[in-house]
């Protein structure tokens, strides 16, 4: 080789100032000179560095997913997302919200109950709908109970947003059982308070318990309520106005419980 | 020296078992080991250092405030602690860099640019960095126990606790967590079964049995606890603590009366928390 490619142009082809010809000259002559490619890694590394700083924040900071570029354009904040959507954390909980709409809209639209024993059923199923899609947001998300406990995040905002996020799908979706099912007309929303307060509920227990325990709990309670009215009754007397009002009471007493109990020194899920 | 926390006769009790009585210590700046036996308290202690647990009674202080004095008191503690738990089980599909992000969160990094920026300084501290796209599930169980720790070491706190750091890893990974521990300013509280961690890396050591401090002090103290009282010899001490024949052919026993023609040896952390364990206690040091 008659020339070697000096510092100036080293560092110039470096910062990227070099013309397009002198930058094919540069990289023409480094593949015939043996002596020119050893200089070159003198050169390369302050490149190169910015470089794959750049690369390895774009591979580790993993792109956001299409769900959570659609809630992003909705308004949510994104650190509100990151604790939305950890691993399964929100999208089990909508497919079981999904999946017990549509289970219960099959029992009562298909097993053929006469309409008080329907009722019966859709009251005692219904309300649970949502219960269920709370209970497995916060079940994704209880193996690391003991590490985030010590953290200062309100315990109260991150329970009420993976609730409101379950909800934001499990609402609509039991509300669209009633309308799908003949014969239901009023009855189908009579099942709103009852949920308000058995969800409210589930989020007091769920300081003390885990979400499986607490889930099989209310849902035992609440179906064994509704057997026991109708085996000397009709579900009627839990719809009626006073009842409907007892429930929205109840959850307002449970509200305040909820805010208590993650306002103490104590760890969400019980001392383990 | 400035304590980090202070603890000021702190018990824990679960129904009518007492796992910690009244305890009252105060952490300073620097690596503290807290050694014990399986159910000695180690982790109850952790725990209620790091506000997961109320304390039955007593009072715990943490960069001045008083975890249980107010709601805003135990948020401010918070801040300023990182906690790794003995054992963590990761949430399904969740990746490395997503766990700690999610971890980030709730510990209010809210710029998303500088959480970022925490959540890859914490990996790279362990040396997950390259790993971070992938699923926990994934991972080896060295990889996972340094995932955990790395969450703890998010916004550098003041006071970090692990608990048991160094179970599930190779020594290699041993050695560079002492090193990355080492470098860290503030208060580190270990605890640990492993008397080599407590050696190479413990400025203070805190031996707990039955919820209660045995030994409070240096390692050169808790060293001169021990000291004349381990032995080599053809045959083992009567009435030793321990015995093991060695690779020599000799036998080194710890404590007891020593057999003739034994020699005195220098005793390492392992034999003088195994006298302490004993009972057989001297009035040497601070044993107390």
């Amino acid at each position: 080789m008659s020339w070697h490619v000096d510092d100036r142009v080293w560092e110039a082809y470096a910062d990227g100032r070099l013309d397009p010809a002198a930058e094919a000259s540069v990289e023409t002559h480094v593949t015939g000179c043996a002596d020119c490619r050893t200089a070159a890694r003198d050169y390369a590394p302050a490149a190169a560095a910015t470089v794959w700083t750049g690369v390895r924040e774009t591979i580790t900071a993993p792109a956001p997913s299409a769900l959570f570029r659609l809630l992003r354009r909705l308004g949510i904040r994104g650190d509100d997302l990151v604790l939305l959507s950890a691993g399964d954390s929100l999208l089990m909980p909508w497919a079981a919200a999904v999946g017990s709409a549509i289970a219960c809209a099959c029992l009562v639209g298909l097993a053929g109950l006469d309409a008080v024993n329907r009722d019966a059923v859709f009251l005692a199923m219904a309300p649970l709908a949502p219960v269920l899609a709370v209970v497995v947001s916060f079940d994704a998300l209880d193996p690391i109970r003991e590490v985030t406990a010590p953290t200062p995040y309100s315990k109260l905002r991150l329970a009420l947003l993976r609730a409101a996020a379950s909800l934001v799908v499990a609402l609509p979706t039991t509300a669209a059982i009633g309308p799908v099912i003949p014969g239901m007309d009023d009855f189908a929303f009579v099942w709103l308070a009852p949920s308000l307060g058995l969800t409210l509920g589930a989020l007091v227990l769920l300081t003390w318990w885990e979400a499986r325990v607490t889930g099989a709990l209310v849902a035992s309670l609440w179906v064994g309520a509704v057997v026991v009215v109708r085996t000397t009754t009709t579900v009627d007397v839990l719809t009626v106005p006073a009842a409907q009002a007892a429930f929205v009471a109840a959850g307002f007493v449970l509200a305040a419980a909820l805010f208590l109990r993650t306002s103490t020194l104590r760890i969400q899920g019980g001392e383990q | 020296m400035t304590a980090v926390a202070n603890l000021v006769g702190v018990s824990k009790n679960y129904g009518r078992a007492t796992v910690v009585r009244p305890i009252t210590v105060d952490l300073g700046p620097g690596i503290v080991g807290l050694l014990g036996p399986n159910g000695a308290g180690k982790t109850t202690l952790l725990r209620l250092l790091s506000t997961s647990l109320p304390p039955t009674t007593g009072r715990i202080t943490i960069a001045g405030f008083d975890v249980a004095a107010s709601h805003a008191n135990r948020v401010a503690a918070r801040r300023r602690l990182g906690y790794c738990p003995q054992e963590v089980t990761f949430p399904r599909g969740m990746t490395a860099f997503g766990f700690v992000e999610y971890i980030a969160v709730l510990k209010e990094w809210k710029d998303a640019d500088a959480r970022h920026r925490e959540v890859r300084r914490v990996l790279d501290l362990v040396d997950l960095v390259d790993r971070s796209a992938m699923k926990v599930s994934k991972l080896s169980g060295g990889q996972r126990r340094r995932l955990a720790i790395a969450q703890a070491l998010l916004g550098a706190p003041d006071l970090l606790i692990l608990d048991e750091p160094t179970t599930g890893l190779d020594p290699e990974q041993r050695a560079s967590l002492r090193g990355l521990l080492s470098g860290l300013a503030g208060t580190v509280l270990i605890s640990t079964h492993q008397t080599e961690d407590i050696s190479a890396l413990c400025d203070r050591v805190l031996v707990i049995d039955a919820g209660v401090i045995h030994f409070d002090g240096t390692v050169p103290e808790l060293l001169a606890t021990a000291a004349g009282r381990v032995h080599l010899g053809p045959t083992a001490a009567i009435g030793a603590v321990q015995t093991w024949k060695t690779g020599t052919g000799l036998v080194r026993s710890v404590g007891g009366q020593p057999a003739p023609d034994s020699s005195v040896v220098d005793p390492s952390v392992e034999d003088a928390y195994l006298l302490l364990r004993s009972g057989e206690r001297t009035r040497q040091g601070v044993i107390r």
